[in-house]
């Protein structure tokens, strides 16, 4: 399966490649990271407890950065094993500058495979396309807040900015 | 193809089930007829610690009127719905689409609440009830509130249910003598799921002048959507014009990210809900209302 996308992130391209090569900030993006420890240079063992709807799994893997070129690209090697599958993927991610953003475009080929993939495939572009657009945001709202302050809360975030928005739409409703 | 442990719980009232939910938030599901959880449990792609079933629920399997509405019962079956001779005559569109769905096993057990919760992309309801300006009725450990269609389905299998609420009823406008109604679909051959799913609901003048429309189109991406290009394109036109329908159709999927899967590329969907729109605007002027 191809996965590609764009995104683009009010943030510098200095800023936003710091971002996607910190453990630290790459745990708390990833939809469901539960653990992401440094075991070699630019290599990390992962835990992800993720899912969509009723349907649940948790996946150990590894995360392997590859022919990085900063502040412009990286290789993202993945691979994951875990109760509902498995899953092996390369992807690039290329960071251009646009003004005061960045636009990070991202191209990689994955292969699932288990019962995830025998019957869940056809939710499977739909849901990688779900996380990638939960893991920009928040690597968004991590890349606009200064180095040293500290990480953002996601979860209250998106609970507010949910609430927010509703909120509007129900003002807006009313006064129409 | 046997499913891990689980409790089993069968509460007689919706307020026992909602206290149950509460109780048991992060590790219950609600059975509610159960033609998705169950496969996904014996293949143990889910594996909640407790099923709540509402199966013996008295008063959640309904289809009346009142007050200028259509209310339907979380509990109602898709076979409840297609055999009603009311709906057919008062709202074509629901028994259109209640026919549609999977195969008859599928429709005697599947609840119209359960396949609202669980919002596959590929359902059928979804469609329906956003072309019906639906209101999804939800209740919660802090009481009930009512959900427009339009921000029930947030994205793929997730929907606007806060954890710990239940889908109690369904609320339709009654359609008027004016509204022309169909749900057109492409299933898939072996599952029965909607590759493409279009449903219309459009209000028609006397000299076959499209007042206002309304189109859900489920299948495509992550979730149902209002095809709300169609819609503008169609408002204020002729009908009987076949040019003004596959311009308008052509708008189907206007903004949206198609799905691609083993069975149907991206661009073979989006041609396909092009396609099945003007068919679907098409049917509503030959089925009558």
């Amino acid at each position: 399966m191809k996965i590609e996308g764009t995104h683009e992130i009010n943030a510098s391209r200095e800023r936003v490649y710091e971002c996607l090569t910190n453990a630290g900030v790459l745990k708390r993006c990833i939809p469901g990271c539960e653990r992401l420890e440094k075991t070699g240079e630019n290599v990390f063992a992962t835990t992800i407890r993720t899912g969509v709807g009723s349907i649940k799994g948790v996946f150990n893997g590894t995360v392997r950065l590859e022919d990085m070129r900063p502040p412009e690209h990286y290789r993202l090697v993945v691979e994951g094993k875990g109760t509902p599958g498995f899953l092996k993927g390369t992807g690039d991610l290329d960071l251009e500058d646009h003004g005061k953003t960045t636009i990070v475009r991202y191209a990689g080929e994955v292969q699932v495979g288990g019962t995830i993939a025998s019957v869940g495939q056809r939710m499977l572009q739909a849901t990688a396309r779900m996380m990638a657009t939960q893991f920009f945001t928040a690597l968004e709202a991590e890349a606009k807040t200064a180095k040293d302050a500290p990480p953002p809360k996601h979860g209250f975030f998106r609970t507010a900015l949910r609430w927010f928005s509703g909120w509007l739409r129900r003002m807006f409703r009313s006064f129409a | 193809m046997i499913t891990a442990q689980f409790d089993y719980a069968t509460p007689n009232t919706i307020a026992e089930a909602v206290a149950l939910l509460a109780q048991n938030r992060d590790d219950a599901k609600i059975l509610a007829g159960g033609h998705s959880l169950i496969p996904a449990m014996k293949l143990r792609l889910a594996q909640p610690q407790l099923l709540i079933d509402l199966g013996r629920i008295k008063d959640l399997a309904y289809i009346r009127e009142e007050g200028g509405k259509i209310l339907i019962g979380a509990m109602t079956t898709h076979y409840q719905l297609e055999s009603s001779a009311g709906l057919r005559d008062s709202c074509p569109l629901l028994t259109e689409c209640a026919a549609s769905i999977g195969d008859v096993q599928v429709r005697n057990k599947g609840t119209i609440g359960g396949s609202l919760a669980h919002s596959d992309p590929a359902a059928d309801w979804p469609a329906a009830m956003l072309a019906l300006r639906a209101e999804i009725v939800a209740i919660g450990s802090s009481g009930e509130r009512v959900i427009n269609a339009d921000d029930f389905f947030v994205d793929l299998f997730t929907t606007a249910l806060h954890p710990g609420e239940i889908i109690r009823e369904i609320r339709i406008d009654r359609p008027n003598s004016s509204s022309r109604q169909a749900y057109q679909k492409v299933p898939h051959p072996a599952s029965g799921f909607a590759v493409v799913g279009v449903a219309v609901s459009l209000q028609v003048s006397g000299d076959a002048i499209c007042e206002t429309a309304s189109i859900g189109i489920t299948g495509v991406g992550a979730k149902a959507f209002r095809a709300t290009g169609v819609e503008s394109a169609l408002t204020g036109k002729p009908l009987d014009d076949e040019q003004t329908i596959t311009l308008a159709a052509a708008h189907a999927c206007d903004g949206i990210e198609a799905n691609a899967d083993l069975y149907a590329s991206a661009d073979y969907r989006v041609h396909l809900a092009q396609i099945h729109t003007a068919r679907a605007i098409r049917r509503t002027i030959s089925n009558g209302k």
